[in-house]
């Protein structure tokens, strides 16, 4: 028996108890207490995995790909520990830990499922060592924190380098992931899309790997799913779209729900998740391959991601008056730009809330905005009936509207939050979106949680699963 | 018809940069004035001669390595519109670009275009955040406001500046100065991007492009309501 360790995890435990009593949010306090009082926390306790640990990183989905992994773990039938929602940094991911832990630092769990910031991956792999390593995408983000795009690229790759054994689970679709398998040099397992998925067309939005990331020379792309994923390869040195061992073809939407045909080296199955957004059925198949890889019953992955139900503002959807309310968080030009083609594809006319603020966790540089398509929204504006913009920069989101084309008399700025989403809730259309960045998203689902009734997907039945 | 050549939008798109060309191009379609827009990459040929505006943006490290041999060959042509009135925005590497070196931590020069007579050198601080500058346009002061993120602290010795920092870094955090205006050469560290915002700043860089084709260089007022909302969200905030 540790006894710093059972000291930590004790004033730890402490800690969240006394934050929870004062009503304060921040679920890395008891990370933050156990890590000053035994540095040796989170090694100890993610040690005890009675299988292993399961990270992902990467820019966007993590939390929707890890929830994800965990139904699909748990349908499996085992154990697992989970970090919540953004609490993806070191602390948080210890405090994900003490949170299962008994008093006396003892736990009983086969895998430990981590989403990691791409910026803190190299510390947590220093103390934790996972098994498998989910890399979903690479795009521009908040360039304010993480710096530039290639920075951070090279950050999760040495991070990678300098682990002895590990299985990485790669978007083969992004050149800038599915180079980490050679450039790393572990053994990997490629997911991705069939060719000529897509119902809309992303072409004119910002890329980010135009140049081969193994040497620099123009990407040639045969097609694109969205921003720099597509089938890609490069005349110079050879690298291209490794073929995947889990590809998904013949993608519908069935009403709020996505299906698809994928094809894994045992078979074929029909997959469905509840959730709208092309770019998760990128997160389904990731931990589709993790489930495969780990050993579940390719029915009983399927059946966990049928149960999977969005987390907060990842297409959460709500009813008011009868009419849907969905809620997407929004962090940078790749992401948003999906929340567009997503609103785009849904018939009928809507009305649009989107929320900016500029606070630390958002980004304090909002200017990504103007890498955002929202040209696209503008030329198809006619469903839109209007568009309130909130939040400390809402006047520069109704800026950027108005130069973007939308007629200035479909746009509003309503400061405050409560008011915008009353004002958006009660507009024409026949339903609503709500795009919110992420400090303005928490008080955003409250409010709409108080206003509208959260919507329980499942009660709809997709009876896909063969 | 003005012509608005945008350089290396392939490689120099940090930042929201291409705002600046969406903004000087709506505010001229806006007005009926008909506007084109060549995007020119690396290889691209493009005379400046026959250019109104030309905006050259800020990019990674690696991104401006591989437009810089290409922006020295055309160093020549470019230096030569420059002295006979081109109207033309350049942004933190683009600014940059335009001096004369760029001194590096370990002492060594890369050379600039040296169109402009100023250097840039390596800090040892980022230079983050909101700022608010002030300027002098049609003889009235106007605030200018946005988003600096440089390492580069730039001197521009006898070289008028674009405007004086009233909150945030400017060139070098030493000196107060914001940007550089060299005959029709607007540079400056703000992003944001720069021209939505600052809309007076915009309406000059057109009048002065028509102005030099000769043509009649009174704008249509606009409406500028959420111009200077937005403006006026910050000014509040940092002032």
């Amino acid at each position: 028996m540790n006894i710093r360790l059972m000291m930590a995890v004790l004033a730890a435990k402490f800690a969240s108890f006394i934050s929870r009593r004062f009503g304060w949010k921040g679920s890395s306090l008891p990370g933050v207490v156990a890590r000053k009082i035994y540095p040796g926390t989170l090694r100890d306790l993610a040690g005890q995995a009675r299988r292993g640990i399961i990270m992902v990183t990467g820019t966007n989905g993590k939390t929707t790909t890890n929830n994800m992994i965990a139904n699909v773990i748990e349908a499996g039938g085992f154990r697992v520990v989970i970090n919540q929602e953004g609490a993806n940094l070191i602390t948080g991911v210890t405090a994900a830990f003490i949170k299962h832990a008994d008093w006396l630092g003892r736990m009983r769990f086969d895998y430990a499922l981590l989403e990691v910031d791409e910026a803190s991956f190299p510390r947590v792999v220093k103390e934790v060592k996972p098994q498998f390593v989910v890399v979903n995408n690479f795009f521009r983000d908040q360039l304010d924190r993480y710096g530039e795009l290639d920075k951070t690229v090279q950050l999760v790759r040495d991070a990678l380098k300098t682990l002895p054994d590990v299985h990485l689970v790669l978007n083969t679709d992004d050149p800038l992931v599915a180079q980490l398998q050679t450039t790393t040099g572990h053994p990997a397992s490629f997911f991705g899309l069939a060719p000529h998925q897509r119902p809309d067309n992303g072409a004119r939005q910002t890329r980010e790997a135009r140049f081969c990331p193994r040497c620099g020379k123009e990407l040639h792309y045969d097609t694109y799913q969205y921003s720099q994923l597509g089938s890609y390869a490069c005349e110079d040195c050879g690298f291209q779209r490794p073929t995947p061992e889990v590809e998904a073809a013949l993608v519908e939407t069935a009403g709020t729900a996505l299906r698809c045909q994928v094809r894994y080296p045992a078979g074929q199955v029909q997959l469905a998740i509840h959730t709208q957004g092309f770019y998760n059925l990128y997160n389904a198949l990731a931990a589709f391959t993790v489930g495969y890889l780990v050993g579940i019953e390719p029915r009983r992955i399927l059946k966990g991601l049928l149960r999977y139900k969005p987390a907060i503002g990842r297409m959460e959807t709500f009813r008011y008056n009868g009419k849907p309310a969905v809620l997407n968080l929004v962090k940078n030009p790749t992401g948003y730009n999906e929340g567009i083609a997503t609103l785009l594809n849904i018939p009928g006319t809507k009305n649009v809330f989107m929320a900016v603020n500029d606070n630390d966790a958002d980004g304090r540089d909002i200017s990504w905005l103007w890498d955002v398509d929202f040209e696209y929204l503008a030329d198809n504006h006619r469903d839109i009936e209007v568009f309130v913009c909130s939040g400390l920069r809402g006047e520069e989101m109704a800026l950027r509207l108005k130069y973007a084309g939308v007629p200035l008399e479909k746009i509003t700025v309503v400061r405050e939050l409560a008011a915008a989403i009353k004002e958006v809730l009660e507009g024409p259309g026949e339903s609503t979106y709500l795009y919110s960045t992420y400090t303005a998203l928490w008080p955003t689902q409250k409010i709409l949680s108080g206003l509208a009734v959260k919507e329980d997907l499942h009660a709809e039945g997709l009876s896909s699963l063969s | 018809m003005l012509k608005v050549c945008h350089l290396y939008p392939d490689l120099l798109n940090l930042y929201g940069d291409r705002g600046n060309v969406i903004a000087f191009v709506q505010r001229c379609r806006w007005r009926g004035i008909p506007v084109e827009v060549l995007e020119v990459n690396v290889e691209q040929p493009v005379n400046f001669a026959d250019i109104d505006f030309l905006f050259l943006g800020g990019g990674s490290d690696r991104e401006q390595n591989l437009m810089a041999d290409d922006l020295l060959k055309r160093k020549d042509s470019l230096k030569e519109a420059i002295e006979n009135g081109l109207v033309a925005l350049a942004i933190c590497g683009g600014y940059q670009m335009l001096g004369r070196y760029y001194l590096t931590h370990e002492g060594q020069r890369i050379p600039g275009l040296g169109i402009l007579d100023l250097y840039t050198r390596a800090g040892h601080k980022r230079l983050i955040g909101n700022i608010v500058i002030e300027m002098t346009i049609d003889g009235e002061p106007v605030k200018v406001v946005g988003f600096e993120n440089h390492s580069g602290q730039t001197f521009i010795g006898n070289l008028n500046p674009l405007g004086r920092v009233l909150a945030g870094f400017g060139n070098n955090g030493q000196d107060s100065l914001e940007g550089v205006r060299y005959k029709n050469v607007f540079c400056s560290y703000l992003h944001g991007p720069l021209l939505p915002k600052n809309y007076r700043l915009t309406d000059l860089l057109i009048s002065l492009a028509l102005q030099r084709r000769g043509l009649h260089a009174e704008l249509k007022p606009l409406n500028n309501d959420l111009e200077e909302a937005a403006v006026k969200a910050m000014v509040d905030r940092l002032l």
